[in-house]
């Protein structure tokens, strides 16, 4: 497996040095105060944090393709970040800190060409690490700086995974088979044993030109211990996806989800998670309004002295039921400003946390957790961004659906970072399928 | 000459006959090949028992504990201590609880806060009754051991912690090996450290000394059980193993400082928990009773079936019959040997009483079990007429029994949701 990594390496190296072949880059980073109130401290915190901290390339030589994205949440938030609800990998009330290795994947891709040499639909195989075929795309390509409290019911990433793809008109399906154990810090590796014990598989529509329907499930074989022999999970989920890039630079977007996980054991269930999420945004003149309401069943366990931490692996009786949560969250954006080759949105964002006991409650109480049942955060933040940024993350290859219309990148344009590849001159960056990669900087969301 | 040649060979005779003669009644006449120094006694014979409803338990009294969760439960005389766990609101599972259990109803009558703990997992009090060990877990994992000269007030002694008891210590028995008072510690695993099995010497209980440790269990490993010179280990998904600490006399091969694995076994299901090595009234010492912890929701639901296990055999131990509860799970036993009656904590479903008289890898056709596998036919406990009591479901409330302990006549239960019960023991 490590070898796939350095082959991932020389793809994005190889790129770099061939003038017949492209490399995108980019960066991006959110300064952000965050207060929570109350929190799992049953009292009001505000922190501030480096948030979402990522360096992505993404490198093409002929059909080979490289992936990398490189997140040091691990370095600037360490202790995770606040967002009421969350839940994952032993965070409680904290995302998580994601992987250094978010992304790192070498692939080919077998383009359509309209001739009889090839087939008349588009193919792509990857392999490295990152995002399973399953569910919607990672929080942090979507309007919003908190995660939704679903993110680990509506995604699998992190995995060391091998994918295939196939497009067919307006028809995607995706297969793809990786480890099961979900990462035990930033630095840790995975379990590399373990690879191919879990697969996951997802369809997708394409009805029109902005709109993306795809329906996926998984089998995940115990994610909670790296060593294998915990709960398993049995996933589904359906994506309902709009993403209108006008040519006027407004832009439309929206999403609903729903997805299911049960925790398993020898088969039988037992915890049953539910969740459903509804998502919009708009852009205009660069100002962006999004909203999302969520409702999602959240496992509940025994915390360590920590109150944001439970045990990883989880001891034999650490199950304290389940809790749902509704989460009304409203954000503003305002349009960037530029500086350099940088760009800056600040945005404010503003949940109402709704909290109640869930099926079954266990011993959860909200009043004793929290000491009531509502909830507020508030966000307040700057997202600096450089390069060209990912548009979509958690599909690679023919799994890029061109729901997002792009629009052909400026000849000469302030919005492109004069330092930065992609540009006039370069050779032609409009790859033989979708690129993930967003052209537009104008409502970049 | 011939006469005094005579007279050696018939004393000689005489002498080997009587060897043999003593080989025959010996103590280990029932030794098996593999640990020739325990003696299993003969092989207890078949009962047969007529299928009768379990009888309600009678409940004596509650000491009632509605600040903290409770967990485990060790009583000596007239004096109980339960451990407390996790959070319940902002008060931490940092809290020993003593009760004085002369009577019928708990009377709590003393309190003691460990330092820097937030979960209380387990608790034992020595064989002599000198000492009692707690231990720690999730802010770091130690045992705390207090001297029990005034049993109501217990008094610390010292608080024992190293790298190797990082992040958890789980469960914490004691137990002696050679007259030496020994601590076996399950440390929890965390991220990608391993479970270890930590022994610890108790000779000077003011400065106990690891003398050995093992990653084991997988993944974790979760109880132990010692009686004899020998350790019986619960290691999770890799069964049941029996480790020789010096009781099978082998010439000082093995120790609680170089324990020598038997043999093991993988119960059926796997998530072996806990064990009880049992010894009949009638010296028999052919079955260990596991108990299997499936995952659950504390205050709704539970998973896990008892399994017997016959050790004849220390090298090749067997599951010959199990015990099943729809809808809960088994947690910790403790047995009343003298009437051969185990009593089992069975978290939402209360506590449970199962005969485990007789031959129990002996039942009739109608009573045995494949589970798909026909090399592996068990008896069914149940269908065996086995279950004879069920205590603490009739109290109109939510109940959770994490542990039990029969002591004299008396079954005392520890409950995560209300405290301690006292329940009068079964009398057959």
């Amino acid at each position: 497996m490590r070898i796939c990594h350095l082959v991932t390496l020389a793809t994005l190296l190889a790129a770099r040095d061939s003038s017949a072949q492209s490399i995108e880059a980019g960066a991006q980073l959110v300064p952000v105060v965050t207060r929570a109130d109350p929190t799992a401290t049953r009292a009001d915190l505000t922190e501030g944090y480096l948030a979402q901290p990522i360096a992505m390339v993404h490198a093409k030589r002929g059909s080979l393709r490289g992936i990398g994205t490189l997140n040091l949440e691990g370095l600037s938030m360490q202790r995770g970040e606040l967002v009421t609800g969350a839940f994952g990998e032993g965070f409680v009330d904290r995302r998580h800190p994601h992987a250094y290795i978010h992304e790192l994947l070498a692939g080919v891709e077998f383009p359509r060409d309209g001739t009889a040499q090839r087939p008349p639909f588009d193919a792509s195989l990857f392999f490295g690490r990152g995002f399973a075929p399953f569910g919607s795309d990672d929080p942090m390509t979507r309007p919003f700086e908190k995660y939704p409290v679903n993110h680990h019911l509506g995604q699998v990433l992190e995995r060391v995974l091998a994918v295939a793809a196939v497009r067919y008109g307006p028809i995607i399906g995706e297969f793809g088979v990786f480890n099961g154990d979900e990462p035990t810090g930033p630095a840790a590796a995975p379990n590399w044993g373990r690879f191919g014990d879990s697969w996951s598989t997802r369809l997708t529509l394409l009805p029109s030109p902005h709109t993306e329907l795809s329906g996926s499930v998984a089998h995940v074989t115990s994610p909670e211990i790296r060593a294998g022999h915990g709960l398993d999970q049995q996933k589904s989920s359906l994506v309902a996806r709009y993403d209108f890039d006008h040519a006027n630079g407004s832009r439309q977007y929206a999403l609903v989800e729903w997805a299911h996980t049960d925790d398993t054991d020898h088969g039988t269930t037992i915890n049953s998670l539910y969740t459903v999420l509804g998502e919009a945004a708009v852009c205009r003149a660069d100002a962006i309004l999004a909203a999302r309401l969520e409702r999602t069943d959240r496992p509940e366990e025994e915390p360590t002295s920590d109150p944001f931490r439970t045990p990883r692996p989880p001891s034999d009786l650490s199950n304290l039921g389940e809790s749902r949560w509704t989460t009304l969250t409203i954000a503003v954006a305002s349009p960037s400003v530029k500086a350099g080759f940088v760009r800056g949105r600040p945005f404010i964002e503003v949940a109402r946390i709704w909290v109640a006991p869930g099926n079954p409650a266990g011993i959860f109480n909200p009043e004793l957790r929290y000491g009531t049942d509502r909830l507020w955060m508030f966000t307040l933040g700057l997202r600096l961004t450089a390069g060209m940024m990912h548009e979509r993350m958690g599909r690679y290859g023919a799994a890029l659906p061109d729901a997002v219309q792009t629009l052909p990148a400026p000849a000469k344009s302030d919005s492109m970072p004069p330092d930065m590849p992609n540009m006039p001159g370069m050779p032609s960056t409009k790859p033989p399928m979708q690129s993930s990669m967003h052209m537009n900087m104008r409502c970049h969301l | 000459m011939r006469a005094v040649s005579f007279i050696l060979a018939a004393f000689v005779a005489v002498a080997l006959a009587a060897c043999g003669s003593d080989a025959v009644s010996s103590p280990t006449t029932h030794a098996p090949t593999s640990c020739p120094g325990i003696d299993l006694g003969a092989r207890p014979s078949t009962i047969s028992l007529s299928p009768a409803n379990p009888v309600a338990m009678q409940v004596l009294g509650a000491g009632i504990d509605s600040l903290r969760y409770t967990a485990e439960v060790a009583a000596r005389g007239t004096v109980a201590y339960t451990t407390t766990w996790g959070f319940r609101g902002a008060n931490a599972g940092n809290r020993i609880n003593v009760w004085d259990v002369s009577g019928n109803v708990p009377s709590l009558i003393d309190t003691i806060n460990v330092v820097g703990a937030t979960t209380l997992g387990d608790v034992a009090v020595s064989d002599d009754g000198s000492l009692l060990v707690v231990a720690t877990e999730r802010a770091g994992g130690s045992i705390v051991i207090f001297d029990l000269s005034d049993p109501k007030h217990p008094k610390q002694l010292s608080r024992f912690s190293n790298a190797d008891t990082d992040p958890g210590v789980h469960t914490a028995e004691i137990g002696r090996v050679n007259g030496v008072l020994y601590g076996f510690l399950s440390i929890d695993p965390i991220g990608s450290t391993p479970a270890r099995l930590v022994i610890v010497d108790l000779r000077n209980p003011s400065a106990p000394q690891e003398v050995f440790t093992k990653v084991t269990g997988n993944p974790f490993v979760h109880d132990t059980f010692i009686r004899d010179g020998l350790l019986f280990v619960a290691l999770w998904d890799d069964g049941l193993e029996i480790w020789d600490l010096g009781g099978c006399g082998t010439g000082g091969v093995a120790s609680p400082s170089h324990p020598v694995v038997l043999g093991g076994v993988k119960t059926l299901g796997g998530q072996v928990h806990n064990v009880w090595w049992y010894h009949d009234p009638d010296g028999g010492k052919r079955f260990a009773f596991v108990g299997q912890e499936g995952p659950g929701a504390i205050g709704t639901s539970s998973k896990g079936d008892i399994h017997v296990v016959d050790v004849s055999d220390p090298s090749q131990p067997k599951e010959v019959a199990f015990y099943h509860v729809d809808g809960a799970g088994t947690h910790n036993f403790s047995v009343d040997e003298a009437k051969g009656i185990l009593y089992a904590a069975y978290y939402n479903g209360g506590v449970r009483a199962i005969d485990i008289r007789g031959d129990l890898a002996t039942c009739s056709a109608n009573q045995q079990v494949t589970n798909g596998n026909p090399l592996l036919t068990r008896c069914d406990l149940r269908l065996g007429g086995r279950e004879l009591g069920i205590g603490l479901l009739d109290q109109n409330r939510a109940v959770y029994l994490w542990g039990v302990q029969f002591v004299n006549g008396r079954v005392y239960g520890s409950d995560m949701l209300n405290g301690i019960w006292t329940l009068a023991a079964l009398t057959r």
